[in-house]
């Protein structure tokens, strides 16, 4: 379904800003994989679902979604494709348009826009039943702007209209890393009936170990721009978060001693 | 009486500058001033028109569809050339200043002997009501003023209904979201560079028809009438957000055209009361500038006492 291939991304190249942010990721996900990618600050996993939603071109590598490959195609385009949730609930939404006006512009993603009216009668109906499942009262508020409602209420109806029309791959980036405990349990819980439900190919970052050893059936997990774990199958389903803290304490290690190291033969040499 | 008759009409017929502004500055966020160009656009296009003997009508629509051009070309500079908005801006208004002139010849094309929508509807109104004068509450009016006051009014009301209706279109939904959340809309698959052109060449064109309507109500087309309208409408819809206090569309449509009728009733009492004409742009941008600061200033005195009981 997704396939990245070799994909290189440096920001503000021959500057002292230089980030080697992505240093030849390849990851392919088999269709209707949920997949989770963790990591340390600055290892990638955001960079990379940004590279595959199209918010910069990458330097090399390929990306193709479902056979196509999008590796020059604009964000916009891509969105044809690929449904998205952001990690600040306030970008997946229009905060002075109405819920059921927020609705109606996920209903035609990927769809020309032309003269029609965007709120059909039938629209709403179904919009309306989809909101009720969220049971947060909000199919009485179709009618009110978005920025009232709370950081939860948003990140879980950015979640139903980025899955409304069924995407070839759904990305979630950090989508709880905002919201208070109670709010971020909804969203997880509407991710996976809504992913579930949809068999959607999913690509998931996250920062907790909690989500990344109960969600999903595949583990990524990205250092220093590159995938350098990747569980699956029994595998992924015995991992604990312990486990995953674990890696990370070894990573931790390795830098050390890389650092050291590095220190020991300046001394000796320079 | 006659003197607020006709600051009404030009009221009206600037709600269209004030529309296009709150389409630019409020449903895009873009501070757009080509307005000062473009205003000039539509008055003089429509004017060389007019007197080139074109139905009024035509002629109007003609001065509004170069004022969409005109909103296209700083559209493309700050989405697809990347240039800085404010600059954009005013690029394409320096710019217009030499076309307007090229379009109109010389600096000033007086319309006092053409046929215009102004001398169109004074003449239905003179059908209708027989006479060249009326006397409403005991007051004398021109047909003249009456009849515009009927007409301005009604075709400004058919633009704001096609506006409203357009905004709520699958089209005009995108392109307020645009201005709302770029990065949101961009993910529902919507070119928002594209949305911004669209969305400066409508304003745009609101503007050049208020342009061409004001040109034939005052009875010429100046080179330098578009100086200082972009702070005008601004202020027309400052006004306007006053009045109705609400951001949802429909109220703050009805609201703009409310605060630019407004706006102008009140500088015609000023003027009466011996406000110095050459002063009146001074005391505009000083009210744009107050009602840009006031608010904050009041949030931030009102918060203050709370940051010093925290502390």
């Amino acid at each position: 379904m997704l396939e990245i291939r070799n994909v290189w991304k440096t920001f503000h190249p021959g500057t002292p800003n230089e980030v080697r942010a992505l240093q030849g990721v390849d990851l392919t996900l088999e269709d209707g994989s949920f997949t989770i990618i963790i990591g340390t600050n600055g290892s990638g996993k955001s960079t990379t679902l940004n590279a595959v939603a199209g918010s910069f071109f990458v330097d090399e590598g390929q990306l193709r979604i479902g056979g196509t490959d999008v590796t020059r195609w604009p964000e916009h385009r891509r969105a044809s494709l690929i449904g998205r949730v952001f990690q600040n609930p306030f970008s997946g939404t229009a905060p002075s348009l109405s819920i059921a006006e927020n609705f109606s512009l996920a209903a035609r993603r990927g769809l020309s826009r032309g003269l029609g009216p965007a709120l059909g009668s039938r629209m709403k109906a179904e919009m309306r039943d989809a909101v009720r499942q969220l049971n947060m009262g909000l199919e009485a508020r179709l009618d009110n702007a978005i920025g009232t409602l709370s950081g939860g209420q948003r990140q879980a109806l950015t979640l139903l209209m980025a899955a409304w029309r069924k995407p070839q791959l759904l990305l979630l980036d950090e989508h709880t890393a905002a919201l208070d405990p109670k709010s971020a349990d909804q969203v997880i819980a509407l991710s996976e009936t809504l992913i579930a439900r949809d068999r959607l190919t999913t690509l998931m970052v996250t920062h907790s170990m909690q989500q990344a050893a109960s969600l999903g059936d595949r583990l990524i997990m990205m250092h220093r721009g590159k995938v350098i774990h990747d569980l699956r199958g029994a595998e992924k389903a015995r991992v604990r978060p312990a486990d995953l803290l674990e890696r990370f304490e070894e990573l931790r290690r390795s830098e050390l001693l890389d650092e050291s190291a590095a220190e020991m033969l300046e001394r000796l040499y320079v | 009486m006659n003197l607020l008759l006709g600051a009404a009409a030009i009221g009206f017929i600037l709600s269209l500058l004030a529309l296009g502004v709150y389409v630019s500055f409020r449903i895009f966020e873009f501070s757009d001033i080509t307005a000062e160009g473009s205003i000039t656009t539509g008055a003089a296009i429509a004017a060389v028109l007019l007197t080139h003997g074109w139905a009024p009508l035509t002629a109007t629509f003609a001065g509004a569809l170069g004022g969409m051009c005109a909103g296209t070309v700083t559209g493309l500079l700050a989405t697809r050339c990347g240039i800085n908005r404010l600059l954009s801006g005013i690029l394409t208004m320096t710019a217009l200043y030499s076309i307007n002139l090229r379009i109109m010849g010389k600096s000033n094309i007086p319309l006092t002997n053409d046929h215009t929508m102004v001398s169109q509807a004074e003449a239905w109104g003179k059908a209708a009501f027989g006479k060249s004068t009326l006397a409403i509450w005991g007051w004398e009016v021109a047909v003249r003023d009456a009849s515009l006051l009927i007409m301005v009014p009604a075709l400004i009301l058919v633009v704001c209904l096609a506006l409203y209706f357009f905004l709520h279109t699958n089209l005009g939904t995108a392109m307020r979201a645009t201005g709302d959340n770029a990065q949101m809309i961009r993910a529902l698959g919507v070119d928002d560079g594209v949305m911004v052109v669209f969305g400066l060449a409508l304003s745009n064109g609101l503007i050049a028809l208020g342009g061409a309507l004001l040109a034939q109500y005052q009875g010429f087309a100046d080179v330098q009438m578009g100086i200082g309208m972009v702070v005008w409408g601004l202020a027309s819809v400052i006004i306007g957000e006053a009045l109705v206090g609400t951001r949802k569309l429909g109220y703050a449509i009805t609201g703009t055209v409310m605060g630019s009728v407004l706006f102008r009733l009140l500088v015609a009492v000023a003027l009466r009361w011996g406000l110095n004409p050459n002063d009146l742009k001074l005391i505009t941008a000083a009210f744009v500038l107050a009602a840009l600061i006031v608010p904050n200033a009041l949030k931030s005195l009102k918060q203050k006492p709370r940051s010093l009981t925290h502390a």
